[in-house]
């Protein structure tokens, strides 16, 4: 990669000091340069990649546990028994439309709570308001699960223990005071002209909130449904907690089980993960410019 | 406003409402004042309703109160399962608190709607204004506030709040296995028994005490300050890098930022597992020890990894979080710094460091709140372990926090009372954090709250 230098710069570097510019480097010092900096972003690459290039490997190599794998990736045969495995032995595709159903109704309530409580923070005088909004950050930064065995007297009261919807009920109540915290913040910096404007034309506070509010407050709803689908995916407590029998398990606890302590089906688990895993790599990798502006957005706006 | 509307209503030249009167009656009973005063059937009636539920359940409040403070007394003569049983009786007693702070709520909500609606028949002389709707567009439109905020409120108060003060009170009672766990045996309010007992009482929870806690703050910073340079170092270079694969490294660093933080956590634990890891087979194969590490079984050696492997999931955030930032700067004071001489290392040093610090720090700050509570880079890659001199009796390991050691405390052990007490140093700790940022935005300097 040291070629890669622009050869119009080499000749310049005399001449370059003179214009008050920042003087040009000699040549060998940028080819120096440009060495250590890829040999340097290799490095961090190799590191990066070589957990993942195993867990792939693991998957397609026959043996079942993590001291079968051969030391260098993919030198033991291919094979795809571990995927007919987990499809046809387990519970996998069980546990998937679970953990999806889960993460579906998770982001649909939230989405509609978090607007519908956001716009009415932002925009309506209430008593205690600003108590209501310190107090949300505050349990925002509370892990949940400290919670756990009261969370748990709560659900088998209103028996939703085991049940797919109880599990909804408590991410929920776990989303809800950042979500609302975050699109009451996005909704503050839209101008109040628009949803006043429409009030003096008569519309209901419905209304407003249905054709105005959810419109322009899309982009902040498109981060959050991407964020709460995620979640459930991977927690591993409250399934655990909330869902006793085996057909209502979801994929964290199915992938947790294969490599417990008691037996270790590395291979299983790692074709399990591979599964999940490559849909959201391949939606990361295209959101990535939505997430940098998101992330960014969210520091600034402070 | 329509003339029908206009027509149902007989009273409609008859002198406003007395808002005294309005407001003695609305405070007599919820609804009183909209039945009687103001013409509002179905919201007075809603109103009284509630009030009325509320006071046909007085005895079974009174009950569960009285049983919140006592907590059941032992009773070993009857069988198990009709003995009183403590655990419910904290809980309900604190749901049914939180069910009446929500009606005294609705009650204030109630004494306001009825001054706001006496005040505008006064004002406007008629009660066209807004009184006579139809209760569902009243629904759509005054009562949106609490519609909009009902689910929210609700849904936080019985499965956030609630939860959150069971576990404070629990740190004030006897709660913990063997002899104090219901329904076999009734809990007991201890005072600060508790606190007393691990902040200076026995040897082992207070020294034990003292190591969770220092490792818990020192993992934090180090977790946030490795993931934060290790992000900013790989955004700057990444930028100023000229090279036409620069595109390919960006996409192979997101990675770990894309998977699942428990899928990679637990294949970096099986790959460096002591005995059969391969992490240390490839060291051995390549000749470069012959002893395999105990990477995450020697105290001090598996508190590194922990940070290394967190380093490995979280700079990608920052990364992101970083270039975000960088790409938001104006051009133009870095061009102004470049006329003026300023080499590329100036103009990181003097200009973009000092702004993206300054927008990151309210991430930085709630970063390291999160890495205080993160539990799952602990469990799932060391699960705590491994074992120190303490751990048989406190259960407490050498890379445990705080959170991950109340869950052992929970579920392994079932010392609840413990765990609720490290919750509430939790608590003590962050919360200044939370407040610290919340004071930081912008809704609140400008006083528009």
């Amino acid at each position: 990669m040291s070629a890669h230098i622009d050869p119009a710069s080499a000749p310049d570097r005399a001449g370059s000091a003179v214009a008050g510019r920042t003087p040009e480097l000699p040549w060998l010092v940028r080819a120096v340069n440009t060495s250590v900096l890829v040999l340097f972003l290799c490095l961090v690459a190799l590191a990066v990649l070589w957990p993942v290039v195993h867990m792939v490997a693991a998957a397609f190599t026959p043996g079942q546990s993590i001291s079968n794998m051969p030391v260098v990736p993919f030198t033991e045969g291919l094979t795809t028994e571990h995927f007919v495995h987990v499809f046809t032995q387990t519970q996998y595709p069980r546990w998937f439309l679970n953990t999806f159903l889960i993460a579906v109704m998770t982001t649909a309530g939230t989405v509609l709570f978090a607007s519908m409580g956001a716009y009415v923070l932002s925009r309506f005088t209430l008593p205690f308001k600003q108590s209501f909004l310190m107090s949300l950050l505050i349990l925002n930064v509370f892990p949940s699960f400290v919670g756990m065995v009261a969370i748990y007297v709560v659900l088998l009261r209103i028996g939703g223990l085991d049940q797919l919807w109880g599990l909804v009920l408590v991410y929920l109540a776990g989303n809800l005071p950042y979500t609302t915290w975050m699109v009451k913040s996005y909704l503050d910096n839209i101008p109040r002209s628009l949803d006043e404007a429409a009030r003096l034309d008569g519309a209901s506070s419905f209304r407003i909130y249905r054709s105005i509010i959810l419109p322009v407050a899309r982009p902040i709803l498109v981060f959050l449904t991407i964020t709460s689908f995620t979640l459930p995916w991977m927690d591993f407590i409250f399934p655990k907690m909330v869902l006793r029998s085996p057909e209502k398990q979801t994929i964290a606890l199915g992938l947790m089980s294969f490599v417990s302590d008691k037996h270790n089906f590395f291979t299983n688990f790692a074709a399990g993960a591979l599964v999940v895993a490559i849909p959201f790599i391949i939606f990361f990798v295209l959101t990535q410019k939505m997430l940098v502006s998101s992330l960014a957005g969210s520091a600034v706006k402070e | 406003m329509t003339a029908a509307q206009a027509a149902v209503s007989p009273r409609e030249t008859a002198a406003p409402p007395d808002e005294r009167q309005v407001l003695r009656r609305s405070m007599a009973f919820k609804g009183l004042a909209h039945l009687t005063l103001l013409g509002q059937r179905s919201k007075g009636a809603a109103f009284a309703a509630v009030e009325i539920v509320a006071l046909a359940s007085l005895p079974l409040i009174v009950r569960k109160v009285t049983e919140l403070v006592t907590l059941g007394s032992p009773m070993p003569e009857i069988p198990v399962r009709f003995r009183p049983n403590s655990l419910f009786m904290l809980i309900d007693g604190i749901t049914v608190l939180a069910a009446l702070g929500v009606f005294v709520l609705l009650y204030a909500v109630s004494v306001a709607s009825a001054r706001r609606i006496a005040r505008e028949m006064t004002v406007l002389g008629s009660r066209e204004s807004s009184v006579r709707r139809s209760p569902f567009a009243d629904l759509a439109n005054r009562a949106f506030p609490l519609v909009g905020l009902a689910p929210t409120f609700l849904l936080i108060m019985f499965f956030v709040v609630v939860p959150l003060v069971f576990s404070a009170l629990v740190a004030f009672t006897n709660y913990s296995s063997p002899s104090n766990i219901p329904p076999g045996a009734t809990i007991d309010w201890v005072g600060f028994e508790n606190f007393q007992r691990l902040f200076g009482g026995s040897a082992a929870g207070t020294s034990a005490l003292a190591r969770v806690f220092g490792w818990t703050i020192v993992w934090a910073l180090l977790a946030t300050g490795t993931c934060y340079f290790g992000g900013m170092v790989m955004a700057v270079v990444m930028q100023n890098s000229s090279l036409r694969i620069t595109p390919f490294f960006r996409a192979v660093f997101i990675l770990p930022y894309a998977i699942p933080g428990v899928v990679s956590l637990l294949v970096w634990r099986n790959l460096l597992n002591g005995a059969f890891g391969t992490v240390n087979r490839t060291l051995e194969a390549m000749h470069l020890i012959s002893d395999p590490i105990p990477w995450l079984s020697d105290p001090w050696l598996a508190k590194f990894v922990v940070v290394a492997i967190n380093l490995w999931c979280g700079f990608p955030y920052f990364m992101l979080l970083v270039t975000g930032t960088m790409t938001s700067i104006s051009q133009d004071i870095v061009e102004a710094a470049k006329i003026d001489g300023a080499n590329s290392f100036q103009i990181f040093r003097r200009i973009q460091a000092p702004i993206i610090l300054y927008q990151t720090m309210p991430l930085i700050i709630m970063s390291f709140a999160a890495n205080i509570n993160n539990f799952g880079a602990i469990f799932f890659l060391s699960g705590g372990d491994p074992s120190v001199s303490d751990s048989v009796t406190t259960g407490a390991g050498g890379t445990d926090i705080m959170v991950s050691w109340i869950y052992k405390l929970t579920v392994d052990l079932q010392q609840y009372q413990n765990a609720s007490v490290l919750a509430i140093m939790i608590f003590l700790i962050i919360a200044p954090f939370a407040i610290f940022n919340f004071r930081r935005t912008k809704s609140f300097k400008e006083g528009e709250l």
